[in-house]
């Protein structure tokens, strides 16, 4: 057995061991999810598929088995649901226009050796690619975020049935201040234990800090850790605002 | 009520609050200028692209029959630094449609050149591009991060950016540590690297009580059980399915740096669970101190549940989203699917499975920590 599937069975062992009914579907929400981004990625080799396009819908069929499948269809999920596409929406049109100013498109100088055999003449847009790319490190992160505000707002809401939307509004985002810090935490741990190689390789070559901060690389994982976190900052007033909306929306209809 | 609180905070502040704001828009505009603004400060010869012509275009397809567009462009450029500061230099380009190691330059863009030797009787200057100059965009993006990170989270926001900077330079100074010295494993670095970012993070957003001693011993035994479980796994089946050849950059032993690379990976999502359960709990109790053992247990599990399944995902993303690229570019060249998979992602499955791993083991050994501290707390009293 490979390492992969070992540590598949442990993790599948542990998910449902803790989480019961509800491990056992995340557990298989990771793998539709692993599916989806599969299938996005094998779209996204036809050149007549538009990448971000492709990126969209992934990321609904992706919110759609995080939130819904994992749990249940109500109001927090829906309005976790909204939240996300608006922010990922929003958050595609800048990064896009950043991934095309800083051309940090495609592959760097330091990663081309690996691959001279293959042709890098192959017809689809790796500026759209690199974006969708960006997005979709982020989708999880903004998924996570967004449901963790609107359950407990609506939590609050359910035991303050009166509260004005504006003050709704406030504790969302107040709420959302006190996860913004282990939310960052999280992304910027994980994207450095995946960047551990080359922060070594930096340091080892000494390549100086002008180098450093204008190759395609680091300046390309820069604008990753930067863009996550600005989802994640992005996510709090959407999600606070939204949920806010939709809760007292229902109240006077 | 909420509102109004907030509004007399921000009556009784706001001096120290302007002067911060003011503080902070100084800085950005001088970085700004600074970068828009810093050719002098670098060796390598810089250029901005005046005017380009794109001179010849070629159809082309490759051997797997994918059609792209190849372009040649003619570039004049003005030196920005250097001896020939000011003069105009003659470049070329060649790009294609899909742009995946090349790019069209545009008027505006700067470029680091190389500068061919002046003969004398050639009086214009030629070279070739060497690279993009991309500090500027870096630090546009890091200004929308920090700002847009002081603007929705204020406090909180300025303290998550402190720990953000903190922990880089831990992890910086660790790494230079660890080259300088011969003979001290990474591991052993990482591993005490490991004690001060949770320390930091922790103890810095959350402040010292037994809310946080709880989350920070939690999140100390899951992540080494973790490396440790994965580290088994790895010796048991002699690392069997582990494509370390696709692994980038590597100067040093690859199974160490892979291994330290999961150490850091997963710990902000174990702090991450670690201290949302330990702030529910220590919360439950606050409100009702005489609340049952079996009740916080239970909300406990109920909240772990709740965020297993988005916390897994979040590394999920993370790591399998980066191969996005090769992946493609594996799949245009007419590499098999399973051969594509595991050439590109065996590296990164194996660390969204053991990031999966030590979320899902926080939840039971963050909400006993936990306990464990209350029940300190309420045999103290």
């Amino acid at each position: 057995m490979t390492v992969q599937l070992w540590l598949a069975a442990i993790l599948f062992i542990l998910m449902v061991g803790i989480g019961g009914k509800k491990g056992a579907r995340s557990f298989v929400a990771l793998f539709l999810n692993f599916g989806v981004l599969l299938l996005a990625i094998i779209l996204m080799n036809d050149p007549h598929m538009n990448p971000i396009i492709l990126t969209l819908f992934a990321c609904v069929l992706i919110s759609c088995i995080s939130l819904f499948f994992i749990s249940e269809i109500n109001i927090k999920t829906v309005t976790a649901f909204i939240s996300t596409i608006i922010t990922t929406g929003a958050l595609l049109f800048f990064i896009l226009m950043l991934t095309d100013m800083a051309m940090i498109q495609g592959f760097s100088e330091e990663e081309i050796e690996e691959i001279g055999a293959f042709s890098l003449f192959v017809g689809v847009d790796f500026v759209k690619i690199g974006a969708a790319m960006i997005i979709m490190s982020t989708i999880g992160a903004i998924i996570d975020l967004s449901i963790s505000i609107s359950s407990p707002m609506r939590e609050i809401y359910f035991h303050n049935p009166s509260i004005s939307r504006k003050d709704l509004f406030i504790s969302g985002l107040s709420i959302g201040r006190d996860i913004l810090g282990t939310s960052t935490n999280t992304l910027f741990f994980a994207f450095f234990g995946g960047y551990m190689a080359l922060l070594i390789w930096f340091k080892d070559l000494s390549y100086s800090i002008g180098e450093i901060v204008n190759s395609k690389v680091f300046s390309s994982e820069m604008i990753f850790i930067g863009s996550a976190g600005i989802g994640v900052a992005l996510a709090i007033p959407v999600t606070s605002w939204i949920t806010a909306y939709y809760l007292v929306k229902k109240r006077s209809g | 009520m909420f509102a109004k609180l907030t509004r007399l905070k921000l009556q009784k502040t706001s001096i120290k609050q302007l002067f911060f704001y003011i503080i902070l828009t100084l800085s950005a505009t001088t970085s700004l200028y600074f970068v828009f603004h810093n050719h002098d400060f670098y060796d390598r010869p810089i250029a901005e692209v005046i005017n380009t012509k794109t001179e010849k275009t070629t159809e082309m397809t490759d051997m797997n029959g994918n059609n792209d567009r190849q372009y040649f462009q003619k570039i004049v450029a003005e030196m920005k630094n250097g001896e020939y500061s000011g003069f105009e230099i003659q470049l070329t380009n060649e790009y294609s449609d899909s742009g995946a190691y090349d790019q069209e330059y545009q008027p505006g863009d700067e470029l680091f050149v190389s500068v061919d030797d002046l003969k004398d009787d050639n009086k214009v200057l030629t070279g070739y591009i060497e690279d993009v100059k991309r500090d500027k965009y870096l630090m546009i993006i890091g200004w929308v991060f920090i700002l847009l990170l002081l603007f929705v989270g204020k406090k909180q926001g300025l303290f998550s950016l402190i720990t953000l900077g903190v922990n880089s330079i831990i992890l910086s100074y660790a790494l230079d540590i660890y080259l300088r010295s011969e003979g001290i494993s990474l591991m052993i670095v990482c591993g005490i690297g490991v004690i001060f970012f949770t320390a930091i993070s922790l103890l810095l957003v959350n402040g010292f009580n037994e809310k946080t001693y709880a989350a920070v011993a939690a999140t100390l035994i899951v992540t080494f059980t973790t490396l440790l479980i994965s580290f088994i796994v790895v010796k048991a089946t002699s690392g069997n399915g582990l494509k370390y050849e696709e692994m980038q950059f590597l100067t040093r032993p690859y199974e160490m740096v892979f291994m330290a690379g999961i150490l850091v990976g997963c710990l902000g999502a174990v702090m991450d669970v670690a201290i949302t359960l330990s702030s529910s709990i220590f919360g439950l109790y606050e409100k009702d101190p005489a609340i049952s053992i079996k009740a916080l247990r239970k909300s406990g599990f109920d909240i772990g549940k709740d965020i297993m399944g988005t916390m897994t995902n979040i590394l999920f993303f993370v790591y399998i989203s980066g191969a996005i690229p090769m992946l493609i570019l594996f799949f245009k060249n007419a590499s098999p699917l399973g051969f594509t998979l595991s050439m590109n992602l065996s590296l990164e499955m194996a660390r969204a499975l053991t990031g999966g791993i030590g979320i899902t083991l926080a939840i039971p050994i963050g909400i006993y920590t936990s306990i464990f501290f209350v029940n300190r707390k309420r045999a103290g009293q």
